[in-house]
């Protein structure tokens, strides 16, 4: 009996948590009340319709990428090792790629930054950091990394503190 | 005589100066994000949303109208030139406009797929004008059982034209539809999925959704990529264009003809009523069409002005049938209608067959602005600024994308005033950058999120006016054309279309 794992992917992974989401939210929906009181439809009705209809896709989503991989695996066998494409792509963590990560974690960070150090602050350093992240990182292009990043924080400040008057955080505000 | 008065109206409007400016500007932006790969003009729109808060409705209707034909034209400048389709639109003018770039008459395939856009773009706001209000009448005569058939059909269609990925389309349609549920339930004041937060009683916004679904998620997508530009400059060099030789010759406009410019932006019309086609379904019947009726059929694919002018022509005319069901009925086929649909209900709108007449005054510019956009800006900004269209869309990408960045997160701020809603912003950036990643249309998302709460409230009260009977879908006359209307298309879709495929197949 072979004990060989699936080389399961985002394919098989994201149906699975969608499917783990689709759960909590089943049992949430159950919470409501029951779907039906006196012929009619209770608000938990449709959210567990919805809920229970999207299981039955995800498991077949799931099933569909089992066997996509089954089939891959079947015909990897007997191929050199280090012959695989994923060597071929840029740095990941996990499947997932090392610039989403960075520009989501900066994201978030910038969304902490926004309402404690203000706009100026928060955005100038944002907008530095993905100018890195989006370009190149040497010494030579730093001054005009600079200067982009004064003009588009200014820029932004202008569109909506000035044009369309909306009042954003200050560090002393 | 009164919508006519009306209509009439929408173009004097435009004469106001900051309107005009609103359009001209909504059409440079529309064709740069258009022009550049990567970029669309739904992320133009998405990016414009929040802005919509500090604008007069009419003003911001203009400017989404004129980005919506501006990106459905500019999407063939890289499609022609490079052979790279700036929008998923324009595929099929590649396939024409390249091979006649590399014959050194890139100008003269810009000019035909300009001239195409202007026809079928002015044909398809002009049916535009004309058939909204005949439907809107009809649409008064779909009581709630059909409303909530009509709403079911438009699912089913969004679902099944993800031709490939009818399951990956079902589990985003379905999330969407999940997501809108959170808040207020739509008929009872009880509170659903809030976890006993109270930011979330009120339900999700539309703008968070749309700005992750579309800003962030391409921010995510695009940190993967090293080039420093959008489109490599060394790619340029062998595609200078003069502005001499975009007009295109009259005898090969007359050897396209007339009739086949008016079937295309028909064609073209017709695929935008229909819920989940797009520009792209458009350009694609029309091509297959103009193929199939052509003299001379073993011309195409190797740089045919005729499949560039039935292509351009429909993907322009579907601008104005997609808006025809999010105005009468409510129900947007499209993300750039379905944000269209949320500039209005920012501003406490709501559409539906009564909209088109008692509101004519602000939609009227809108479609003024679709027409003046196809039939004036797409020549004029070809002529003007053609010669340096391929130095614009090189854009360093850096300076892009931050950009895209603080607007779309600051843009988020701007509805609360609270970073709430930038961090939901967040959260379905990253979502929509899995369900990307694997190739599950977001489209399907939005689509679901905005049309899940009125499928769940005509479903609710079609059936508690009846008695909680199911077969008032089937006893209603007009809720049972749209349920057999959507086994029409699930039968032609779903399963002729796949075993034509397959004899085609075995055939070959």
């Amino acid at each position: 009996m072979s004990s060989k794992r699936l080389s399961l992917d985002g394919g098989f992974y994201v149906p699975a948590v969608l499917a783990i989401i689709t759960l909590v939210y089943l049992v949430s929906a159950m919470q409501i009340g029951t779907p039906m009181k006196d012929g009619n439809m209770t608000p938990s009705f449709f959210p567990i319709t919805a809920a229970v209809i999207m299981l039955i896709a995800l498991v077949c989503a799931i099933v569909q990428e089992i066997r996509r991989a089954r089939s891959i695996d079947t015909e990897k066998t007997g191929e050199a090792p280090g012959s695989e494409e994923g060597e071929k792509e840029g740095k990941n963590v996990a499947g997932i790629s090392l610039g989403a990560i960075c520009v989501a974690l900066l994201t978030a960070g910038y969304l902490l930054a926004f309402d404690l150090i203000g706009y100026f602050v928060s955005t100038f350093l944002y907008v530095l950091l993905l100018m890195f992240q989006f370009g190149s990182f040497s010494v030579k292009s730093l001054p005009m990394k600079l200067i982009a990043t004064f003009i588009v924080t200014g820029a932004g400040f202008l569109l909506f503190e000035v044009f369309f008057q909306v009042r954003l955080p200050t560090l002393w505000g | 005589m009164e919508s006519l008065y009306g209509l009439l109206g929408g173009f004097s409007a435009l004469a106001n100066p900051e309107t005009l400016l609103y359009m001209i500007g909504g059409f440079l932006i529309g064709t740069l994000f258009g022009a550049v790969p990567g970029l669309t003009s739904v992320l133009a729109i998405a990016l414009l949303l929040p802005l919509t808060y500090s604008l007069d409705v009419t003003t911001a209707l203009v400017a989404c109208a004129s980005i919506f034909m501006a990106g459905m034209c500019s999407g063939s400048i890289t499609a022609t030139t490079i052979n790279i389709p700036g929008a998923p639109s324009s595929m099929m003018t590649a396939l024409e406009g390249y091979p006649m770039q590399q014959r050194g008459e890139g100008a003269k395939a810009l000019g035909h797929a300009a001239l195409g856009s202007m026809i079928g773009g002015s044909v398809g706001a002009l049916l535009l004008m004309v058939m909204s209000p005949l439907a809107a009448d009809i649409a008064l005569l779909i009581r709630t059982p059909g409303k909530f058939s009509l709403i079911a059909f438009a699912l089913v269609v969004i679902i099944i034209s993800q031709r490939g990925s009818i399951t990956k389309g079902m589990i985003a349609t379905l999330l969407g539809v999940m997501v809108a549920t959170i808040g207020i339930d739509v008929v009872q004041p009880v509170a659903r999925f809030t976890f006993g937060s109270s930011v979330l009683v009120q339900g999700i916004d539309m703008m968070p959704l749309i700005i992750g679904t579309f800003a962030i998620s391409e921010l995510l997508i695009q940190a993967d990529s090293r080039s420093a530009r959008t489109v490599d400059p060394s790619k340029l060099q062998a595609a200078r264009v003069r502005r001499r030789d975009f007009i295109p010759p009259l005898s090969e406009v007359r050897e396209i003809g007339i009739l086949r410019y008016l079937k295309s932006a028909l064609i073209g019309y017709s695929v935008g009523i229909l819920p989940g086609a797009g520009g792209s379904m458009a350009a694609f019947v029309s091509y297959a069409e103009s193929m199939r009726s052509s003299k001379h059929p073993e011309r195409y694919g190797k740089g045919n002005p005729e499949g560039i002018a039935s292509s351009e022509c429909a993907n322009n005319s579907m601008c104005g049938g997609a808006f025809v069901p999010m105005l009468t009925f409510g129900i947007p086929g499209d993300p750039t209608t379905a944000i269209v649909l949320g500039v209005l209900v920012i501003n406490g709108l709501q559409p539906g067959p009564q909209f088109m007449t008692q509101q004519l005054d602000l939609i009227a510019p809108m479609f003024a602005s679709l027409f003046v956009s196809a039939l004036i800006l797409v020549p004029l900004t070809l002529y003007l600024l053609g010669p340096y269209f391929l130095k614009i869309v090189s854009i360093r990408r850096d300076v892009l994308y931050s950009s895209i960045a603080v607007v779309a997160l600051v843009g988020s701020y701007v509805a609360t005033y609270s970073t709430f809603q930038m961090a939901l912003a967040l959260v379905f950036g990253v979502l929509a950058y899995f369900l990307r990643k694997q190739k599950y249309p977001t489209v399907c998302l939005l689509l679901g999120f905005v049309l899940g709460p009125s499928l769940e409230e005509y479903c609710r009260r079609a059936l508690s006016i009846n008695d909680g009977s199911p077969m008032v879908f089937l006893t209603s006359l007009d809720s049972l054309f749209f349920i057999v209307l959507t086994a029409v298309f699930f039968y032609f879709m779903v399963i002729r279309k796949p075993r034509e495929n397959a004899l085609n197949a075995t055939s070959g």
